[in-house]
């Protein structure tokens, strides 16, 4: 079930039976799901000598029929269109043409059409319609994201763009795993709901046909959840490499774009982190800052033992040994700079935006702490000159969605002081993400205060106490995944789709979380993964956050909204 | 892994809409005069593609030249479209070229671990031949890499064209082959080295042994009388040690030049080989370089333009013309007044 080599294969055997020079044609989503996928001197292995995008290939005159043209597109009319234009006038000899989902018989019909030359070879679905990222996390990269919080009547195509989106791309998913899954969702959400009820049809009647995989085993379970159900994860500053790196400096499609500080040298300008590419990364992505340091400093003094025995060279047999090792020297080098500059640039913002201080609150409003001490925290840190704009808005937001009943007054205070030192956020985003996601709407216990069971689990841990203040929070995905795994996620909370029952508890676990995923919630799936229960889990969701990118999705929702409204 | 093919329907409209559509007439494509020298089985679809190539004598008198797509007909499809594959740059014979190059090396090294082993192995002769063979095998080897290392050279080619980047990749992936070769020729020259020192020094131990045990008694028996005079036993023992010197130092020597010439190959591969793993790596890198580069050259087109037309040249070119129009007119004015 690992949807990173499922996205290889396919794409491996597109390219194998095709001989000769090759040029790959991609569109600007497809080229996010081969790249982090497959790299460059593979694709120049398999003769692949040139990548281009589809729409630019039509303006270029130069016409090379010596090449064959192997397109890896999307199944959108703008791709169609382009493709016409291109077959009308080809510029290569062969046209393979590969689409990651379901084309519609009407495409196919404007294909044939055009195709007066006779240039197309064959036409294919390959299903690999979705960002394969690490074995077990995956990501659609949906542009309009922040659609998932408005309601269908305010824009109702954009919606449907966003639910088609993501249907098409569990579907590639399932078909990509050859399985049929039994679908849950959450009850309080319309468009986990929505999604839901399109998938079912989808699988099981528009398509059941190319769905109708053998059932031997037990059907996996896919559930869709949203984002809103746990807003406290994504606005959480974070510790653990991969989470802390997207949280401060930001990866996109595993790329981390170093351009913006001064400081990076010319060849880390962009550096790639990917689990699949570097050993070290793999074993340190979800390990805490401190233990990085400490395996960095290892890897460091183990470089600089190897670079003075290069530097020693006397004899014969030393200059060839180095002729020898030489690239691998290079190849570590190259890796030991690219993490020293993660980690000193990381160091830099930390000690900048006196990030300590400011995640030791903001854990104690996510996990535990009294009304009345974290209201002190949080107004001392209004106050603190040195705690940015961004990270006040993250402690009022928190402190809002923890106390939002508690006491009305004290949180009017909050907003007013809020309002006064920060020039970009009003308080009427924290006002707008409590309609949203306030405890009303919510189905999980985030904070572990409404069960029974929960408030003695906490008032445990509280005791015992925590090992690293700055890591105790645990997702709400940590929970769900817990209860799927002791068959206890309730039906009156997470229904299922149509009359597909499971019995008995699935082995394997596909959860959707519309809205987008982060990297703790991916990080907790790898480690209940290690953990060997009998149930692997597969997260995906429509980008992954940070808690820029949620509040940006929250600006954009109030201001469609609030647009909305007045032309109402 | 599920896929779905979509061929047999995608033909089934295509051929449907090609019998409704008119059908282009064969005929009106521009006829051009057919060299003799061309080849008898081609035939033209309603495409009506470029000449036909001239085969024995353009070839002979144009080192560079550009072949036209040749249209061929696929023997078993009569009435369906023809495949039409053209043919390659001329470049493409150079990259052929060096990948039979590193073919023939390839092989060329499974004989010289043959060799390696063989010569190895305890025997009773002398090992010159084997020697020899080894050198040999070694020398075309290294020859066979150099030679395809220039070559390599040679496939760069200057301008953001299209055809450019393809020869970027197509060098870049060449270089990996050769890079890897060059490699595994290191590796085993040092791991025969090292055994073939082993082994000599298990005999040159022995010898010096016994040249030591001798030694002493000879110094023991003849102490008095010549120590200024070698004895014949003497000289030779010690032809055979400089024997033994020059011909270590002739094999290191070797080695010093081989490692030599593979540094030097190593190095300038270097710079061509993607290291992996990196940025450079990266699809979506690569494709946006391309973009950003062909965008920028776009760019510096349009400044140059633009201070072109902005240029003084212009300028004044205006004024000139605009001053002869004057004078005509003041000169036909004189002409009428007077």
């Amino acid at each position: 079930m690992v949807v990173v080599s499922a996205a290889r294969d396919y794409i491996n055997r597109m390219l194998q039976d095709i001989s000769g020079m090759k040029v790959l044609i991609l569109d600007s989503q497809t080229v996010s799901i081969v790249s982090v996928a497959y790299s460059q001197s593979e694709l120049l292995q398999k003769e692949v000598f040139l990548v281009e995008m589809v729409d630019t290939i039509s303006k270029s005159k130069e016409s090379a029929t010596h090449l064959k043209a192997v397109c890896f597109l999307r199944p959108t009319s703008e791709n169609i269109q382009f493709l016409r234009r291109q077959l009308a006038n080809p510029r290569f000899g062969e046209y393979h043409l590969f689409f990651s989902n379901m084309l519609k018989d009407t495409q196919i019909h404007l294909l044939a059409d055009s195709d007066d030359q006779e240039v197309v070879q064959q036409v294919q679905e390959f299903y690999a319609d979705f960002v394969a990222l690490d074995p077990y996390h995956f990501s659609l990269n949906v542009p309009s994201n922040h659609m998932y919080m408005l309601p269908a009547v305010i824009d109702p195509s954009g919606l449907q763009h966003l639910c088609d989106r993501v249907v098409d791309g569990i579907a590639a998913l399932f078909l990509a795993l050859k399985r049929r899954p039994a679908i849950r969702y959450q009850r309080t959400s319309d468009v986990a709901k929505r999604i839901a009820h399109e998938s079912a049809k989808l699988m099981y009647q528009k398509e059941s046909g190319l769905f109708d995989f053998r059932r031997g085993e037990l059907s996996p379970l896919l559930l869709i959840i949203d984002r809103r159900d746990d807003p406290v994860t994504p606005l959480l500053n974070q510790w653990t490499y991969q989470a802390m790196v997207h949280e401060l400096i930001g990866i996109q499609d595993n790329k981390v774009d170093l351009r913006g500080i001064a400081k990076a040298s010319k060849d880390q300008q962009e550096v790639v982190l990917s689990s699949e590419q570097d050993a070290f990364f793999k074993l340190n992505m979800h390990e805490n800052f401190g233990d990085i340091g400490m395996n960095i400093k290892r890897m460091v003094d183990d470089f600089q033992q190897v670079a003075k025995s290069n530097q020693n060279i006397q004899t014969i047999e030393d200059m060839a040994k180095f002729v020898e090792n030489y690239p691998e020297y290079r190849k570590m080098h190259g890796n030991v700079s690219k993490h020293v500059t993660l980690v000193t640039e990381m160091s830099k913002l930390v000690e900048e935006r006196k990030l300590m201080l400011v995640s030791q609150t903001e854990q104690e409003l996510a996990c535990n702490g009294g009304q009345v001490a974290a209201f002190e925290a949080v107004t001392n840190l209004l106050y603190n000159e040195s705690v940015s704009d961004i990270d006040r808005l993250r402690l009022v937001m928190l402190y809002a969605l923890r106390y939002e009943k508690e006491s009305p007054v004290q949180l009017m205070q909050l907003f007013n002081k809020l309002s006064s030192r920060t020039a970009k956020y009003k308080p009427g985003l924290v006002q707008f993400l409590l309609k949203q996601a306030g405890v009303d709407k919510r189905t999980g216990d985030l904070f572990g205060n409404r069960d029974f069971l929960n408030i003695a689990r906490n008032m445990a841990r509280g005791l015992k106490g925590v090992e690293n203040v700055y890591t105790q929070h645990q997702p709400l995905l940590f929970q769900t995944m817990e209860n799927i795994i002791k068959g206890r996620l309730r039906d009156v909370d997470y229904p299922f789709v149509g009359n597909h029952f499971q019995q008995g508890r699935p082995q394997d676990v596909i959860i959707f979380i519309v809205g987008g995923t982060t990297y703790e919630e991916s990080r907790s799936v790898a480690l209940q993964n290690a953990v060997h229960t009998g149930v692997r889990f597969t997260l995906g969701g429509s980008v992954v956050l940070n808690s820029k990118r949620f509040i940006r999705d929250l600006e954009e929702a109030q201001r469609i909204a609030k647009s909305s409204t007045n032309v109402v | 892994m599920a896929t779905r093919n979509r061929t047999l329907i995608f033909r089934k409209y295509r051929d449907a809409l090609k019998s409704v559509r008119i059908p282009t007439s064969s005929s009106s494509s521009s006829q051009q005069p057919l060299s003799s020298a061309s080849t008898s089985s081609s035939t033209r679809d309603g495409r009506g593609g470029g000449p036909v190539i001239e085969l024995v004598s353009t070839s002979l008198l144009n080192p560079n030249r550009s072949y036209a797509p040749l249209s061929t007909e696929d023997p078993g499809n009569s009435s369906k479209g023809a495949l039409t594959v053209g043919l390659p740059p001329a470049w493409v014979d150079i990259s052929e070229d060096i990948a039979a190059n590193v073919q023939r090396a390839r092989t060329k090294m499974a004989e010289l671990a043959k060799a390696h082993a063989k010569a190895l192995m305890p025997s009773f002769g002398d090992g010159k031949e084997d020697q020899r063979t080894i050198e040999g095998l070694t020398h075309e080897i290294t020859g066979l890499i150099k030679k395809s290392e220039k070559k390599l050279q040679r496939l760069s080619a200057g301008g953001p064209t299209e055809d450019s980047n393809i020869r970027k990749n197509v060098q870049r992936s060449l270089a990996t082959d050769l890079q890897n070769l060059s490699m595994e020729l290191r590796k085993k020259q040092s791991t025969y080295l090292k055994r073939l020192r082993q082994q000599k020094e298990g005999q040159d131990g022995v010898d010096l042994e016994m040249n030591l045990n001798g030694n002493r008694s000879r110094i023991d028996d003849e102490d008095g009388l010549d120590d200024m005079a070698f004895s014949d036993l003497q000289m030779a023992r010690v032809k055979k040690t400089e024997a033994f010197t020059a011909e270590r130092e002739r094999e290191i020597q070797q080695v010093v030049e081989s490692v030599n010439e593979l540094a030097q190959i190593m190095k300038d591969l270097s710079v061509l080989v993607i290291d992996q793993g990196t940025i450079v790596d990266r699809i979506d890198y690569n494709v946006q370089n391309v973009a950003t580069t062909v965008e920028e050259g776009l760019k510096q087109l349009q400044k140059a333009e633009r201070s072109q037309k902005q240029g003084g040249m212009v300028m004044c070119a205006t004024v000139l013309v605009i001053m002869c129009f004057i004078m005509l007119v003041l000169l036909i004015l004189k002409e009428i007044l007077f």
